[in-house]
């Protein structure tokens, strides 16, 4: 009962702080800040708890009646409890590190309770016991993140990304729904809760004759849909960077650790439905990952604002995760705490570099071109060095925590396509592997030219670093960063009792160690000083198709929007105007007959009479002719 | 025995109303939230501790033996349900009526709330079919005296064109009547009779889909369902704001209530074309006001077409709940009924902060408005809460019904639920939209200075919202209400 207790405390802690910090907010505009931080490191505190009672046994579960046969609750096993943990661990960072950073926004208040409700939301998300609910959690945090990318209301392109962000995503929200719906029709003749997360777990063998294959296929891709549009991959995955226009804490809690991790997460989560599903399920899963993992880290190869670069740097590690929970085909649901690995560890490294970025941002006035930037190190000593620690990390440079996260993921893959012995299955590996170039060449190409060179603007040469006390937040995600690599494989085993770390190939080991090598150089020597500025771009091929991010934004708002959707729109708007116009001529018509009828009402008892007259005669002989009478 | 008593009460008080020049306003108010709390507290005094389907608290007066008229009035789950919506909804309508010492304006929307309870308790389809018209005049009035610029042909397009519907409605209601004395040899009217499917069952094939037909002209007019909406955008823009509340809330209620409580019994002689027709009708109202409203550019006429949209879930509910089978057709049945009573409460809210926007910035247009939230933050928070919970957010009450329509309709819709999804995709788009272009942005100075909302108004709206929030989260206060009506008649 207490632990129960606990755990229903971890989401309602913050989820209660969200409306008093607002209202507290009104007499003290620092006060919401602390409660909300407080809230959060409740939440903090009860995780553990309710750690260390997982941890020794098993699941805690209970329903309660929400609505027909659909049930809440909550359900903790080793999966969630690990979700739980990092969720509530970096919302605290990033929420004190939001204590200095939102430190002069008038509406701060407002921050720190949508903070706190999406912190709620995502914790809510986690320990749901049933689909509904997690997906009413899933649009939480949904509402959240539109809230807070439009936090700056009087910007109209952080307003229109929030637009973007929430149409996009619901797109993605909608499949899933759908899929909800398959499951409840197939389920609700057999099971007393047809949509229990607990029951999808613990009855994975006996998924295929309950639901059948054909809908377990058909539930998992659309699931896959919703995770697509949440976690922001291939095709969906076009409203993140735009999402950056929101105040960098934001990027850093919600499109880097925790809310684009959702669709991950929910993989995790009803993972027996993939893998009982058709092998094509599973495919798609590792396909899209893989893909993405490449598709956006090429872009952020070209891209100058280093809010974008960080966030198509998140889609291609997110890429990454998915990936991994699309080789379970072949080593069964021990991927499941691969990518669980890859996710804890990249919410460290990418709430740390979104922070000490924002700090960087703060010195320089919301200046976000790392191109004006240059030469920061000397001046920033110390957001620099955490910069620094967290991208050696994003680059998986060896012995860093993402070294042992994401290697294991591209080796897994070689090992994937080597024991399927068709070619096909070598295309994840190469895009996964190729990916990691592309992850050295951004990354170092955007710490380069922030650190290194001289100051390729004012604001650049006169920047300082913040207080010491407000780094503390980051110091302690940089200590994570750089030394969590070495709970790999208590991780793995925790998450998914029997998991080990697994062998990576030595093909996979040195390819990752000389792009690393190759991309350092390349970056060093281009970017390290100005010489850069001496290529033009625009000469390099491929480089258009880059900055143009494949042409996709332009798809999505020029064809679709504009050139389908709108254009409907307005031939809608049309025929219903024009069929509006064809009822009232219609009804005018008998307005007219009745104008032309009036005549007869003169008012003349003679005409009356003959009227009369020739009435009843018409009758008499209709009747007549019946010969009813 | 309570309900005819409150019944009585708001017939007298709107009598009373247009004889009392200077307090109308004031006695108005009170006599109607008199009525809302005796409604509220009689269901969950009767309805709270477990309701298993039937009829409560019937009351009966014979009028004329012979005829077989009874004046007789009864609620059900459902029928009880609505008609505390409807008490709130005149409730809110009357809370932002500004019009002082005007008794015609609010006895005739106390007039309105008789009509529209009349016809929700009535349990004798004579009964039932007065107040039905009972409804129309005073409506036809408050738009004709108080609407807006082109009222007077407007008003005159609702009267005739919802009337129009609601003769079909009276011919099947005498051939139902008809076939039954010469079943039975018994003239009556009562609900219970008439729709009785065992009656029902002995009419020729060719009268049953007459009856149907009529009913369903009818209804979906009120509902409205494409193609037969046409009175809908004109009268909700025509109409002054706390007019539109009632028609929007109001008047959609009587087509749903139709629907479910007047056709549902006799479900199983639906032909099962008809439930396709409904179903189609549907599924094209919903794209086709979805899109249409998608490029209006003036925020009420959007809004009109916005909750004529959602009603196309109704339909879509009633549809294939019948068609469907053991839980997925009582959850899509129920959603169906929840979606009635979530779009009421949903609507109202909106054409409320909408009256409110109009009158303290202006405008209702988009060129006219412009980041209003800078000025008025607490009216476009709250509008933006309206938008979320009309575009279907989960955890407001219209997401509730959603996911019940869905999730018990695939089985029958199959692939054709993704047409529903596209719908649902626009209407998310252009609520979002909607917001990005009235409340945020950079201001519209052209505005000057916006009062934001009073702290009574506030309260008032804020109530309201926290409602739509309740019963999103727990829809459990509403759902046995719906499932148990709909077990009592299975």
């Amino acid at each position: 009962m207490i632990t129960e207790l606990e755990t229903w405390g971890i989401f309602l802690s913050p989820m209660i702080a969200s409306p008093i910090a607002l209202l507290a907010g009104r007499k003290s505009r620092n006060a919401s800040g602390i409660i909300a931080s407080a809230s959060i490191g409740l939440s903090l505190v009860l995780s553990y708890l309710v750690y260390l009672k997982v941890s020794s046994g098993s699941q805690i579960e209970s329903q309660y009646t929400w609505f027909y046969n659909i049930n809440y609750g909550i359900f903790v096993d080793h999966l969630a409890i690990v979700m739980l943990l990092m969720v509530t661990f970096v919302s605290l960072m990033i929420h004190l590190f939001a204590l200095y950073y939102m430190g002069g926004d008038p509406n701060r208040h407002a921050y720190f309770a949508e903070t706190a409700l999406f912190t709620s939301g995502m914790l809510g998300l986690v320990e749901s016991s049933n689909l509904l609910e997690f997906f009413m959690f899933w649009e939480l945090v949904g509402l959240c993140s539109y809230l807070l990318i439009g936090f700056w209301f009087f910007k109209p392109n952080a307003v229109s990304a929030a637009k973007k962000a929430f149409i996009v995503t619901r797109v993605g929200d909608l499949l899933f729904l759908i899929g909800l719906a398959v499951i409840y029709t197939s389920l609700s003749p057999i099971a007393s809760d047809p949509l229990s997360i607990s029951f999808i777990v613990n009855n994975a063998a006996q998924l295929p004759s309950l639901i059948g294959q054909y809908n377990l296929t058909i539930i998992s891709l659309l699931f896959l849909g919703g995770a697509i549009g949440k976690s922001s991959q291939f095709p969906l995955h076009v409203w993140i960077p735009d999402a950056m226009e929101g105040p960098t804490t934001v990027s850093a809690l919600i499109h880097a650790a925790t809310m684009v991790t959702a669709g991950i997460y929910l993989v995790a989560r009803v993972y027996p439905l993939f893998y009982e599903a058709y092998p094509i399920s599973l495919y798609a899963v590792l396909f899209i990952g893989s893909f993405t993992a490449l598709f956006a880290g090429t872009i952020g190869i070209v891209v100058n604002d280093i809010k974008r670069i960080l966030a198509y740097s998140t889609i291609s590690q997110l890429g990454y995760m998915l990936a991994a929970l699309g080789l379970g085909s072949m080593f069964g649901s021990d991927v499941i705490s691969y990518s669980m690995y890859h996710l804890v560890v990249h919410a460290f490294f990418k709430a740390l570099l979104f922070m000490s970025a924002g700090a960087i941002l703060l010195a320089l006035m919301d200046l976000r071109d790392v191109r004006q930037m240059g030469g920061l190190w000397r001046r920033m000593p110390y957001t620099v060095t955490l910069l620094f620690i967290g991208s050696i990390t994003l680059a998986a440079v060896p012995f860093t925590s993402a070294y042992f996260s994401k290697d294991t993921i591209i080796g897994l893959s070689y090992t994937f396509y080597q024991s399927s012995g068709t070619l096909l299955m070598a295309i994840p590996w190469i895009f996964l592997q190729l990916g990691a170039l592309a992850t050295v060449l951004y990354t170092f190409r955007m710490f380069f030219l922030v650190a290194l060179g001289k100051p390729r603007s004012h604001l650049a040469s006169e920047a300082k670093d913040p207080k010491k006390i407000v780094l503390i937040p980051l110091g302690i995600l940089a200590a994570l960063s750089l030394v969590y690599g070495i709970f790999q494989g208590s991780f793995y085993s925790f998450v998914i009792s029997g998991a080990s770390v697994p062998a990576i190939p030595d093909m996979t080991e040195m390819l990752s160690i000389a792009f690393l090598v190759i991309g350092v150089i390349v970056t060093y020597v281009l970017y390290a000083g100005d010489r850069f500025t001496k290529i033009n771009a625009e000469k390099v091929p491929g480089y258009k198709m880059l900055t143009n991010k494949y042409y996709l934004d332009k798809l999505f708002t020029n064809a679709l929007a504009q050139g389908a959707i709108l254009p409907l729109s307005s031939a809608f708007a049309g025929m219903e105007s024009s069929y509006n116009e064809g009822v009232e001529r219609f009804g005018g018509s008998f307005l007219k007959a009745g104008k032309v009828l009036r005549r007869l009402q003169s008012g003349v008892v003679e005409n009356y009479f003959l009227l009369i007259i020739i009435s009843a005669a018409l009758v008499f002989i209709l009747l007549e002719i019946v010969g009813g009478v | 025995m309570i309900i005819e008593y409150i019944f009585a009460f708001l017939v007298a008080a709107s009598i009373i109303t247009f004889f009392i020049g200077s307090h109308s306003r004031q006695f108005a108010r009170v006599s109607s939230l008199a009525v809302a709390v005796a409604f509220i507290l009689y269901s969950v005094y009767r309805f709270y501790p477990g309701y298993n389907g039937g009829d409560i608290s019937s009351f009966s007066l014979t009028l004329s033996t012979y005829t077989g008229f009874y004046f007789s009035l009864g609620v059900n789950g459902f029928t009880d349900l609505l008609v505390v919506l409807g008490s709130i909804i005149v409730l809110a309508a009357l809370f932002i009526s500004d019009r002082k010492d005007d008794p015609v304006y609010y006895g005739l929307v106390l007039l309105t709330e008789v009509g529209t309870f009349g016809l929700l308790m009535s349990t004798d389809l004579f009964f039932f079919y007065v107040f039905w018209e009972v409804v129309l005049v005073p409506v036809y009035f408050l738009i004709g005296i108080y609407g807006g610029p082109r009222k007077d042909s407007v008003s005159l397009k609702f009267f005739v064109y919802t009337h129009i519907g609601s003769v079909f409605i009276l011919l099947s209601i005498f051939t139902l009547y008809s076939y039954y004395y010469s079943e039975y040899g018994i003239l009556t009217m009562q609900n219970s009779d008439l729709l009785s499917t065992t009656f029902f069952s002995t009419i020729p094939f060719f009268y049953r889909v007459f009856i149907l037909s009529g009913f369903l002209i009818g209804f979906l007019v009120k509902l409205p369902t494409f193609p037969i909406h046409s009175w809908l955008p004109d009268s909700y823009q025509e109409a002054p704001y706390p007019v539109t509340v009632i028609l929007a809330g109001a008047l959609s209620v009587m087509g749903g209530y139709g629907l479910f409580g007047i056709l549902y019994p006799l479900y199983p002689q639906i032909p099962a074309f008809f439930l396709w027709l409904l179903i189609a009708l549907g599924i094209i109202s919903l794209i086709y006001f979805s899109l249409t409203a998608m490029f209006q550019s003036n925020l009420k006429r959007m809004m009109a077409y916005a909750s004529a949209g959602s009603m196309g879930f109704v339909s879509i509910a009633f549809g294939s709940g019948i068609l469907g089978t053991g839980p997925n057709g009582i959850i899509d049945l129920a959603g169906g009924m929840f979606q009635i009573f979530a779009h009421g409460l949903i609507v109202a809210f909106l054409f409320s902060l909408l009256y409110y926007m109009k009158t303290h910035a202006g405008h209702d247009t988009f060129y006219g408005l412009g980041g209003i939230y800078r000025e008025s933050p607490v009216l476009a928070t709250l509008f933006l809460g309206g938008l979320l919970a009309s575009l279907g957010l989960p955890g407001l009450a219209g997401f509730v019904a959603e996911f019940s329509i869905i999730a018990g309709s695939y089985g029958i819709l199959g692939p054709l639920v993704f047409l529903v999804i596209f719908s649902m995709i626009i209407t998310a788009s252009y609520h979002i939209w909607a917001a990005q272009k009235a409340l945020y942005g950079p201001y519209n100075e052209n505005l000057g200075q916006i009062r934001d909302l009073s702290r009574s108004e506030a309260s008032a709206m804020l109530l309201m919202l926290i409602s739509i929030l309740v019963i999103g989260v727990f829809p459990r206060i509403v759902f046995p209400l719906l499932t148990g009506y709909l077990g009592g008649i299975a």
